[in-house]
């Protein structure tokens, strides 16, 4: 075997750790993750439930956590972003900057800084429907479980009451941004997605109307660890959801947005329509669809969901949505293919599938990388540099799971091929 | 091994305001610890430094520390697992952070925890390990897409690969296609098929041996040494392997079961795969009198998303059809193809191959349902189609009729209805003479593995034939170890996922191999070092053991007695909760050790306190603790909590032991079993569950009810619900009764 | 569901509908969107989806005989939310001028006039035609003295040149009309709601008011331009009968002086027309993105109109110049644009009126339409 300069994942989400930590455990290449959130786990940590077995995400995550933990071969690091690529297969050097988190490696977690810090911020982690304070843990599955200090919202030295409830001297506000370099011999980026900015789809309401949430709102609003500790209630005035819509394709496969299908907002739906029905026994739901991509083994959940007669799929797309100012309610239009008539109905809540755009999309990464139109990382790279999961192409956790471990392969050769 | 105990206590994140720590201190002297000591922040480097110097000095061996969760600074309590027993006695997340500070049901809680830990971190000892050198070669069954890719990644990543093909040559369905789906951006154009110059790659590659023709009569062993016997050619061959990727593909649905649609009563009625075949020999031409294909009508889903056929979506008809569509274009520049489509499944980027067919003026698409048929003279065929685009009947006159038929994996044998196949095996019911009489049974069929395996000869599979695996998170781990399933046998999924998909599994064998030769644990306990060890002396071939290993690590004698495979084994426990005779122990994890914390247990005499034994699942439940610990959510102080490798490890005596103590009830929180199941050893809640139903006959014996004991599923995120549970099961134990027991 | 229909790809029907300015048709995957942002589609039976799968699927029979691609307006708020692109507007706009084209009386008229490369046939027709009549009339050749146009063409030729031609084109159109709506009661044929004379009341009086322009959303100024057009002609119209009533009962004749109220008038309704015209081009040069894509179709018309206008403008300024070498031949390049606008109505953009008005009055019989 030559000698091992390693891997470098980009991004440690579930692409990411899965890449991680399977080429890792061959036992003959360390692993280094840069991630940019404070802690790992990436966009599947807010999820509330995974389809179509409905079991949460944590489950799988808590295993590759305990992977990761007895693995001195990986390391990771979070509020990491890579700044620099140089060199080539074999022997990339990397410059990684970390953001300063404020608090040490002696944090326990014990939240007493949380009950003294008097800033509230926005919680991006539950797309600002509440807030944490300016220190925070991000939330109570995070890994590492250790707290953190948003400086944009903290006041830094002057008020310090944090620096003061902590017995264990683990917060720092003078912390440094600090640059670590690598050495590598091989890089996968699995730098995953953001939803689609859904206030740009003008007729849609996002933004201007409150009941109008996106998926990914949905699943943190179901969610026991979300802004309503899993209560579906809607964000204008809390009443519970009993009439919800689900409207497809919000910016998928349109070419005003995002041209190709994000391939998992169908079944996302489905799924969503599932935690109303289930929290709420006398709901109902609509899904408004252009075509019911239930691929594979996906149909069987289909046909439960289809089942429940309280969820009704009409054929055709929502192209207009209003607010009804008396009631808070919001007015779906759409044509009911099927039926031959447009149809209109109010709403508790409507909640919008919107897409996956690949980081990549929005945001240039270092490395040489070559995108294909839409942003995606393209199939051919510089070698030994890969692309695993979404950011390869929109795809559902268990095929990330499955490319990421492909990835991990063409990694292992890289850094370990004649063995 | 001498044990020499140390007792670490720390004494802050709320521990030492809550409990009385000299009380603490206290409890552990009955176990004469070496060292007790309490510090106020020992996750701190000056805490760690302390138990160092113990170790270094005092020479302790066995150390607890009664602070955080086991989860949590792992990495700061990491001492050497191979000479050091590490406990750890969450007194923060299970007991302060849980319970009213300075309450005598608090501290009474925390001295059963540490008790219980002492007891636990007593009776394990440090694991040996088992390394052996191991053959690393890959066996790769089935030479297709995903099998040729398993086979090259595998060498090159410098293993060698055998492939093992049943047909004469290499390359499966992939030699048949006349285009390929687009593999790259922009997802546009259809691509001649390449996989010629894949197959001239396996054959050059000095790594990988080929049979072709080839079927295995038998795979014996286990990982890293699996014995494989060929017969190819009239011959046959034994060697040995390290793991398996399984890529045996996929077989068309029968299409002669569809003479609804047209199939066997029209001779211009064909399926997708025939159209293809059609395109490479010579191109499209009506079957009945060679004539040109004017007119081309797609059938999506025949005999798919059907019940009474296949009830799944074979993910790639869609795209095929838009395929061959444009071959009815190609050949004919007026010739027009119709598609009638449920929906049109082109997910993710091959969005663009969609916008692409679509953009051919020839090509028309529409949601709709085939009402019927009916073959004019000429032998063109009327095809009645409901159009659901425009709300009207409309008939379109074809030359050639396509069934997009499905995929059905090569796991079920060409005589069985993937809609209707025996559980976990396919085979027959048969009717077998035992000793309680007449039982019925199922008989596996052997198909393509041959697993000398006491439990069946092939992968276990979930509905439709697919291998059981632990789809979503982990989806290549099946339930043999060592054997990995890639490509359409897996789940239907396109050329291109296939390719991927084998490159997967081969890491996956790779893994396996190197991972086994440290004698280390794959998946889910990756690393773990245990090995179950079998006193068989005292067995009584009751067979338990080997019937429930969700892996099938145990194969027997004649006589029933187990024989280990170690290597097959995931150490979930399983099987030590299965045996009666208490004969399955590991180093650190054993029957005894858990009786043995059940003893330290204090249950109070006071009969309006019902103490409550909980078994937990340390991969959800415990964790799903944890959480409710870090919300501060309180919960009753009636219970002891003992997390298990897997709630499948549940020893009916432990039961026994909680209850003739005078305990009031045993909960038992895992994960979810069925068909959707979270178990990570896919098969240990449910086997606890199956072993809770025979609990009557322990609880009979002792006069007491069986509702004492109950089993909860709760996953990982659903922390909130364990208040309302925990209450729920204190008011059925108080209604039964104070335990009888009690006080005794 | 409706009636069954037999379907033979009509892949000559697409190609067509392509080449006129619908080329984006195929791309539509029938979302169901451009039903929903119209905002003069109905309830039942929404368009314009159900017409891009028909277009897409070559049903011209089925297509012809829908009366809301006539609805349509062109505001073209789908093509503006199409997510594919497809411009469902303009397909419209495609068949609309496929159906006039089809539904010409001759049929060779509406190959002269719906294809742009024979514009300059079209015209030369009544140039010539002109020209022969001048010329066999001994009129050929500028007349000397004060420049009345009359000198060189008799009101009298021209009464007899247009009305002839003007009713023969009337007639033609009237056969298209009642084939149109033959065809629209015999497949859509159901219930009606209202009577055909208050439907057609109604229809009017909201072209009167440009009522279903003013609910267009993405394209607003279309309302302007169209509504100056329309009005223009109607001032025109107006003005042509005026003068001929001034011809025939207190015999005035051209030319009429400036200060007369039927000058103005006509002036008025020129500057109308212009303003109009102008507006519609400005319209469609400009990007919007999501602006039709204007047909050669559609430019010819609006061109022919701009340049009455400006012929007609041309020929009044420089008759009061008094320069009759150009005033004469203008007014002859202005005849021959007046007759391209008028003779060849039914088979220009202009026969969309007719059309529109048969299908929404239609459509409020059938109770589908919109209220404006």
């Amino acid at each position: 075997m030559g000698q091992d300069k390693g891997i470098l994942v980009v991004g440690g989400g579930i692409s990411g750790l899965t890449t991680a930590v399977e080429a890792a455990e061959t036992g003959y290449t360390t692993v280094t993750i840069v991630e940019k959130n404070p802690y790992l786990g990436g966009r599947v940590a807010q999820h509330y439930r995974y389809f179509p077995k409905l079991c949460p995400p944590y489950c799988g995550l808590e295993i590759n956590f305990r992977r990761i933990k007895q693995n001195p071969a990986i390391r990771y690091y979070t509020m990491a972003e890579v700044e620099d690529v140089s060199g080539s297969a074999g022997d990339f050097r990397v410059r990684v900057r970390q953001s300063p988190r404020y608090v040490n490696e002696k944090c326990t977690a014990c939240n007493a800084c949380v009950e003294a810090c008097p800033v509230e911020r926005p919680n991006d982690f539950n797309f600002g429907m509440d807030t944490t304070k300016a220190i925070y843990l991000p939330h109570e599955m995070a890994f590492p479980m250790r707290y953190v200090i948003d400086d944009r919202h903290c006041k830094g030295l002057e008020c310090s009451k944090c620096v003061d409830a902590c017995k264990f001297g683990a917060i720092d506000l003078q912390m440094k941004p600090s640059t670590v370099e690598l050495n590598v011999g091989s890089i996968v980026y699995a730098t995953g997605w953001n939803p689609y900015d859904a206030a740009r789809m003008d007729n849609l309401g996002f933004g201007r109307i409150k009941n109008v949430i996106t998926n990914m709102m949905m699943e943190r609003l179901s969610a026991p660890n979300g802004p309503t500790k899993g209560k579906i209630q809607r964000p204008s005035d809390g009443k519970e959801v009993k009439r919800i819509a689900f409207v497809q394709c919000a910016g998928s496969r349109d070419e005003n947005h995002l041209p190709y299908c994000s391939a998992i907002c169908c079944m996302a739906s489905l799924k969503q329509a599932t935690y109303l029905r289930e929290k709420v026994p006398d709901s109902k739901a609509t899904i408004f669809y252009i075509d019911l991509r239930a691929p594979g083994k996906y149909e069987d959940f289909l046909r439960r969901v289809d089942a429940d007669e309280n969820i009704v799929m009409i054929k055709g797309k929502v192209a207009k949505i209003e607010e009804d100012q008396a009631t808070g309610d919001v007015v779906v239009t759409a044509e009911d293919v099927a039926g031959g008539k447009k149809i209109q109905e109010g709403f508790d809540m409507v909640v919008l599938a919107v897409g996956m755009e690949p980081q990549t999309r929005t945001r240039e990464f270092p490395g040489g990388l070559r995108y294909e139109e839409n942003g995606f990382i393209d199939v051919e790279q510089p070698a030994g540099v890969f692309g695993a999961g979404v950011a390869k192409k929109p795809l559902d956790v268990t095929s990330s799971v499955q490319d990421a471990t492909a990835s991990a392969i063409k990694c292992i050769q890289t850094v370990a091929g004649g063995k | 091994m001498e044990k020499k105990l140390g007792v670490y206590i720390c004494s802050d994140c709320g521990i030492g305001d809550s409990l009385d720590i000299e009380g603490l201190q206290n409890a552990t002297r009955k176990y004469q610890p070496a060292v007790c000591k309490t510090h106020p922040f020992l996750c701190s480097q000056e805490g760690v430094q302390l138990i160092k110097d113990d170790i270094q000095n005092e020479g302790i061996n066995t150390i607890v520390i009664a602070a955080c969760s086991q989860r949590v600074n792992q990495d700061v309590f990491d001492f050497d697992p191979l000479t050091y027993v590490t406990e750890r006695v969450n007194l923060r997340e299970h007991v302060v952070w849980v319970q009213p500070p300075g309450d005598e049901n608090t501290q009474l809680m925390a001295v059963d925890y540490l008790r219980m830990g002492i007891t636990r971190a007593m009776k394990a000892l440090p694991p040996e390990p088992k390394k052996a050198e191991l053959e690393k070669t890959i066996l790769v069954v089935g030479g297709g897409v995903a099998g040729l890719s398993a086979a090259l990644e595998t060498a090159k990543a410098g293993y060698k690969a055998v492939i093992v093909e049943k047909a004469g040559e290499l390359g499966g369905w992939a030699k048949k296609m006349h285009r390929t789906l687009p593999s790259r951006p922009p997802y546009a154009e259809l691509e001649p098929p390449d996989i010629e110059g894949k197959i001239r790659a396996v054959e050059e590659n000095p790594d990988i041996r080929v049979y072709t023709n080839a079927s295995i009569e038998a795979i014996d062993g286990e990982p890293g040494m699996f014995d494989v016997t060929v017969s190819s050619s009239g011959s046959s061959e034994t060697f040995r392997v390290g793991a398996v990727v399984f890529t045996i593909g996929w077989k068309p649905y029968d299409a002669t079961k569809l003479e609804d649609q047209g199939y066997g009563r029209y001779k211009n009625v064909i399926t997708n795969v025939e159209l293809e075949e059609m395109a490479n020999n010579g191109g499209l031409k009506r079957p009945s009198d060679g004539g040109a294909v004017q007119s081309a009508v797609f059938i999506q889903c025949a005999g798919q998303r059907d019940e009474n056929h296949l009830p799944y979506c074979s993910s790639v008809c869609c795209l095929t059809s838009l395929k061959q569509a444009k071959y009815v274009r190609d050949s004919n520049p007026d010739a027009g193809a119709f598609i009638i489509y449920k929906d049109m499944r082109t997910p993710g980027l091959y969005e663009n191959f969609y916008r692409s067919a679509q953009d051919d003026e020839g090509i028309f698409l529409t949601k709709g349902e085939v009402l019927g048929m009916e073959e004019n003279p000429d032998g063109t065929i009327n095809v009645k189609v409901d159009n659901k685009l425009l709300g009207a009947v409309t008939t379109i006159k074809a030359d050639l009729v396509v069934l997009a038929t499905g995929m059905v994996t090569n796991m079920v044998p060409e005589e069985r209805e993937p809609n209707n196949l025996t559980d976990e095996f396919i085979g027959d019911i048969v009717e077998k003479q035992t000793q309680d009489g007449i039982v019925k049974e199922l008989e596996p069929q052997s198909i393509v593995l041959n697993l000398k395996y006491r439990q069946g000869p092939e992968l276990p599979h979930l509905r439709y034939g697919f291998p059981d695996s632990h789809f979503i998170c982990f989806p290549y781990e099946t339930r043999r170890t060592g054997i990995y399933a890639a490509g359409a046998a897996r789940h239907p999924m396109d050329m291109a996922s296939a390719e991927l998909d084998g490159a997967g599994a081969a890491l996956k064998a790779i893994q396996c191999v190197e991972l086994t030769s440290q004698g280390k644990s794959v998946h889910p306990r990756a690393g773990d070092q245990t090995f179950p060890e079998f006193r068989l002396e005292s067995c009584t071939q009751c067979r338990r053991c080997t019937v429930e290993c969700p892996f099938g690590t145990l194969d027997e004698d004649e006589k029933g007695t187990p024989r280990e495979h170690p290597y097959r084994c995931r150490r979930c426990g399983v099987c030590m909760g299965a045996c009666p005779q208490r004969i399955v122990n590991f180093k650190n994890y054993s029957v005894d050790m858990i009786s043995s914390m059940l003893k330290e247990i204090d249950v109070p005499e006071d009969e309006d306190f019902p103490l409550i034994v909980g078994f937990i699942c340390e991969n959800d439940a415990y964790p799903a603790l944890d959480m409710a610990g870090i919300n501060r959510i309180q919960y009753p102080p009636n219970f002891r909590f003992i997390s298990l490798r897997c709630l499948g490890g549940t020893n009916l005596v432990w039961i026994a032991d909680v209850l003739s103590k005078g305990a009031d009830g045993v909960i038992l929180i895992g994960c979810k079993f069925g068909d959707d199941y979270q178990c990570h050893f896919i098969k240990g809640s449910q086997m606890a569950n199956e072993r809770l139903g025979k609990v009557q006959e322990t609880l009979s014996r002792l006069m007491l009810e069986a509702d004492r004991v109950e089993q909860v599923q709760l996953a990982i995120n659903e922390y909130d619900r364990l208040p309302e549970i925990l209450d729920e099961f204190i008011e059925k134990v108080k209604e039964i009764g104070p335990n009888p027991y009690k006080g005794f | 569901m409706a009636e069954e229909t037999v379907i033979s790809p009509d892949i000559k029907f697409i190609r067509e509908l392509k080449e006129t300015g619908g080329e984006t048709l195929k791309k539509c995957y029938q979302c169901a969107t451009c039903s929903v942002v119209c905002p003069i589609s109905p309830d039942d039976r929404p368009f314009p989806r159900k017409e891009m799968v028909m277009a897409q699927w070559g049903m011209k029979e089925e297509i012809f005989s829908s009366p809301d691609i006539w609805t349509c307006h062109n505001c073209n708020d789908c093509s503006k939310y199409c997510p594919r692109g497809a411009r469902p507007g303009d397909v419209l706009g495609a068949l609309r001028q496929r159906f006039i084209k089809e539904a010409a009386v001759p049929g060779f008229m509406g190959n002269l006039v719906t294809e742009p490369k024979m514009t300059l046939v079209a015209l030369a027709i009544p140039l010539l035609l002109f020209l022969v009549v001048l010329g066999v009339t001994g009129h050929l050749g500028i007349p000397e003295g004060r420049i009345v146009y009359s000198k060189l063409f008799p009101i009298r030729y021209i009464e007899v040149i247009f009305l002839s031609a003007v009713g023969l084109a009337g007639v033609a159109y009237l056969t298209s009309l009642s084939r149109f709506w033959n065809r629209l009661t015999r497949v859509n044929g159901r219930g009606y709601s209202k009577a055909f004379v208050p439907a057609l009341v109604e229809t009017i009086t909201e072209f009167l008011k440009h009522s279903k322009f003013a609910k267009c959303e993405a394209n607003r100024d279309r309302k302007n331009g169209h509504l100056l057009v329309f009005y223009g002609f109607v001032g025109l119209f107006i003005t042509t009968l005026w003068i001929t009533f001034y011809y025939y009962v207190p015999k005035i004749h051209s030319p009429i002086p400036l200060s007369d109220p039927m000058k103005w008038f006509g002036n008025l309704s020129a500057l109308t027309l212009l303003t109009g015209s102008l507006i519609v081009i400005a319209n469609r040069t400009k990007d919007k993105g999501i602006n039709t894509r204007s047909s050669s179709f559609d430019w010819t018309f609006v061109i022919m109109v701009l340049l009455v206008c400006v012929t007609g403008i041309l020929t009044e300024l420089i008759r009061l110049a008094g320069i009759a070498a150009l005033a004469y031949p203008m007014y002859l390049v202005h005849l021959t644009f007046v007759f391209y606008i008028i003779v060849y109505f039914p088979y220009s953009k202009l026969a969309h009126m007719g059309y529109r008005t048969l299908a929404i009055a239609y459509s409020k019989m059938t109770a589908r339409d919109v209220e404006a």
